[in-house]
């Protein structure tokens, strides 16, 4: 990735006439959940208010958490989901999935909720024309944590996910374990072995194996397949996807049964291979009615270390034997599979092999898809947020400046745009364009660059052809 | 002399050497019967090469100077055992993973599993409704009831347990609140590893439960003393029932929510592990049961939250 020691934060490039402009939300780091205008102006901001994720509802409420519990017993196991008005009161609360005593702490409950939850009437907790989550009223679908053991995945304690839903009232009303899906998921013979030798441990209560580690839950909501009568993509249907297992699925919320699944192989049919590996991915999600692209699957594919498997020279153990040093986001056909629309290294104009990794999350990021047809991506792990047209133009760009103390990173876990009009508090902000700069021209005090100086011509050389890099300029042709 | 003797005098005769014939016959008999052995109870032990509790049967049988005939089923026993199988196969169980042994005869009773036989050798019939088929291996044994058999018989029970503990069995009891006598008898002595007691629901809906009413104090002394076991877990089923009105229904949230408050008073403490568990048709004893519409799984987790206020480890039974 090599990103310099210095560079530019906060908006860095916008183009008004190009943006589904709006506000930005994400957790700034150590800092609270900040609202940035297009010019990167922090234009409000809740202070302490942690989120895994954050997510704004209409009228300029927020839903996020109060806290986390301690890393020494859990692993990413927010206390609550809130939802919290402008100025910062709560609202909403439910924490009353678990009761939970650590060492040395006063018990109490927990939702143990992580990576994501979605409110009723949004399927996706994202803009999208008439669905609208609920701001009073209306139940929350919340991904947590439980605590299990279950000797056909591995003999080893598991941190397991489930995904619940709870009414206003705070009543649970349904619940869906992942591990008790554990034989509909198709893990080859060689993924069972790694997977039951090393369910991925993590420092929890004791260690746990965080086996499946899913970080995107949402509801289908309405969509064309079921409009056509595929059962499978009911629009209560839940898709998730689990980063450890590279799957992405479909539950279906009446028989708790897996109905639509990619992974945890690449290497099935013909479909399946041209699709290529998904690996270590976050925030599939299907992209909801009255958006460009509506029905398909929104991804972004970390790439990195993810998987179970058959051991090969980068994973000796065959747990994370899934490996690849650049990111993706494909937006798929889900009967197909065939991809609609991918950026990648190669969309970003990077190096092919040089600079892949130049576009690259291997943790946390999101995906959304803009009523305008581009697409917000959170390239995570640089705190990296850009507006990308469907030619893969970048239109505007922003780099969290909220480096924490705990650990030196600005990373952003995911944001999201939301309308103006969601913010009835604040009149809509001027837009400024930020023109693209000359980065060959860009220089800090001090630093001078007189390319026209000290220049003497040397005699017999030739033009500079394009580069050579030291690997196959042949890909691996495609199968099929 | 005969032949002078008149018509009545010859049949008084006749009946008299008859009757002094059967009673030599019967004295000859008697006789007889005198110079044999003394019948002796045969006790018959049907066991496997390396089965501990079998080795553990065996032992109490010797130390208490019961003689017995064993046949090992993997060695030399195998045929008889196949031949004693196939005319008692109604009379003995086996369960996926084979015949549990031992197994023993006397000739008149069939008996299987360590704690039932050595509980027959010690009572006969006393323990029955205490002690039941283990369903446990390796070093637990279960099918102990302490609220299922006759609290004068507690002391067979315990010398029964005591056995079994001195030979590094651990012991899994139930109890269903009944018989706190016997339950405090068995903590006292140190002679439960685990106890998971049902608490049916509360104690006035005991007889509409179970078709038996339990006095609430008995029932809150089985709450306390069964917490006070090493390792314990409480447990109710969301079952149906027959009130007085004899209208079947299965018990509210609210009474589960009764139940679980139930436990914290008798303990002083909401931290209990507390499970609820579906209710098997198949286990129901009243027929008006067995044919109750299973509640969906979605409908627990409202037992689960009203159960939570004064219980709050509660979890559903998968």
């Amino acid at each position: 990735m090599g990103i310099p020691t210095i560079y530019p934060t906060g908006t860095t490039l916008f183009d008004p006439g190009k943006c589904w402009s709006g506000y930005t939300l994400f957790i700034a780091r150590e800092t609270g959940c900040a609202l940035v205008d297009m010019n990167g102006n922090v234009v409000h901001l809740w202070k302490g208010l942690h989120g895994f994720p954050t997510k704004l509802l209409p009228g300029g409420q927020v839903m996020g958490s109060l806290g986390v519990r301690s890393p020494k017993y859990g692993f990413m196991d927010y206390m609550d989901v809130v939802q919290v008005d402008w100025d910062g009161n709560v609202v909403w609360k439910f924490d009353q999935y678990e009761y939970i005593e650590d060492p040395g702490q006063e018990g109490m409950w927990m939702a143990r909720q992580h990576h994501d939850y979605q409110r009723e009437g949004s399927p996706v907790g994202y803009y999208a024309p008439g669905l609208t989550p609920l701001v009073e009223g209306g139940n929350t679908l919340i991904l947590g944590h439980k605590d299990v053991r279950d000797p056909r995945i591995s003999d080893k304690p598991l941190l397991d996910d489930v995904i619940y839903e709870v009414n206003w009232e705070g009543d649970i009303i349904w619940e869906w374990v992942c591990s008790e899906h554990f034989d509909e998921m198709d893990f080859s013979e060689a993924a069972r072995n790694a997977l039951c030798r090393n369910p991925t441990m993590v420092v929890g209560k004791g260690e746990v194996g965080d086996w499946m580690h899913m970080n995107s839950i949402s509801t289908l909501g309405p969509n064309r397949w079921y409009d056509q009568g595929d059962e499978r993509f009911h629009p209560d249907n839940i898709i998730w996807d689990g980063r450890q297992s590279n799957i992405i699925a479909v539950t279906d919320k009446e028989s708790g049964r897996i109905v639509w699944q990619v992974g945890p192989d690449y290497d099935g049919n013909q479909a399946v291979r041209e699709l290529g590996w998904i690996i270590g991915q976050h925030h599939a999600h299907m992209i909801p009615r009255g958006l460009p692209g509506e029905g398909n699957i929104l991804v972004f594919d970390n790439g990195g270390f993810s998987g179970y498997g058959s051991p090969n020279p980068g994973a000796p153990t065959g747990h994370n034997n899934a490996l690849r040093d650049y990111s993706r986001i494909i937006e798929f056909n889900p009967i197909t599979l065939k991809v609609i629309w991918q950026y990648s290294y190669e969309e970003a104009g990077f190096l092919p092999k040089m600079n892949n990794s130049d576009f690259y999350s291997p943790l946390i990021s999101s995906v959304q898809r803009l009523a305008n047809g581009n697409t917000l991506i959170t390239e995570g792990s640089s705190g990296r947020i850009f507006e990308v047209t469907e030619a893969f133009e970048i239109v505007w760009e922003y780099v969290s400046p909220y480096y924490g103390i705990n650990k030196n990173a600005n990373f952003v876990y995911r944001a999201y745009r939301v309308p103006y009009d969601w913010v009835p508090q604040l009149e809509r902000p001027d837009e400024k364009e930020i023109p693209k700069l000359d980065r060959s021209r860009f220089r800090v005090p001090g630093s001078v660059w007189k390319p026209e100086e000290g220049v003497v011509e040397v005699e017999g050389t030739l033009p500079y052809p394009g580069p050579q890099l030291c690997v196959s300029k042949v890909d691996e042709p495609k199968d099929g | 002399m005969f032949l002078g003797m008149s018509p009545e005098e010859r049949l008084l005769a006749n009946d008299n050497a008859s009757r002094t014939i059967l009673e030599l016959r019967d004295a000859y008999r008697q006789q007889k019967a005198n110079e044999r052995k003394p019948e002796k109870m045969t006790h018959q032990i049907y066991s496997a090469t390396g089965c501990a509790r079998c080795h553990i049967t065996k032992r109490f049988m010797k130390e208490n100077g019961m003689d017995y005939e064993e046949y090992d089923i993997e060695a030399d026993g195998k045929d008889a055992f196949a031949k004693f199988y196939r005319v008692h196969r109604a009379e003995i169980y086996r369960d996926k993973d084979g015949v549990e042994f031992p197994v023993y005869t006397d000739g008149s009773v069939i008996r299987q599993g360590v704690s039932v036989v050595i509980g027959h050798l010690v009572a006969g019939n006393g323990l029955d409704g205490f002690i039941g088929r283990s369903t446990l291996h390796g070093e637990w044994i279960d099918g102990f009831n302490i609220s299922g058999g006759d609290p004068s018989r507690a002391g067979d029970l315990l010398k029964v347990m005591a056995y079994l503990k001195q030979n590094n069995l651990k012991i899994l009891l139930t109890t269903d609140g009944r018989n706190p006598e016997v339950l405090k008898a068995v903590h006292d002595e140190n002679l439960g590893d685990r106890i998971v007691m049902e608490v049916k629901g509360p104690a006035e809906l005991y007889e509409a439960l179970a078709g038996e009413s339990i006095d609430p104090n008995a029932l809150e002394t089985s709450i306390r003393l069964a917490a006070r076991f090493p390792d314990y877990q409480f447990y109710s089923i969301v079952a149906p029932m027959i009130p007085k009105d004899d209208t079947v229904r299965y018990l509210t949230p609210e009474e589960i929510g009764e139940t679980a408050k139930t436990i914290e008073k008798a303990t002083g403490s909401k931290k209990h592990p507390y499970e609820l568990r579906p209710f098997d048709p198949d286990s129901a004893v009243d027929d008006r049961l067995k044919s109750a519409e299973p509640l969906p799984a979605n409908a627990f987790f409202k037992y689960r939250t009203s159960a939570r206020q004064y219980m709050v480890m509660t979890q559903i039974a998968k």
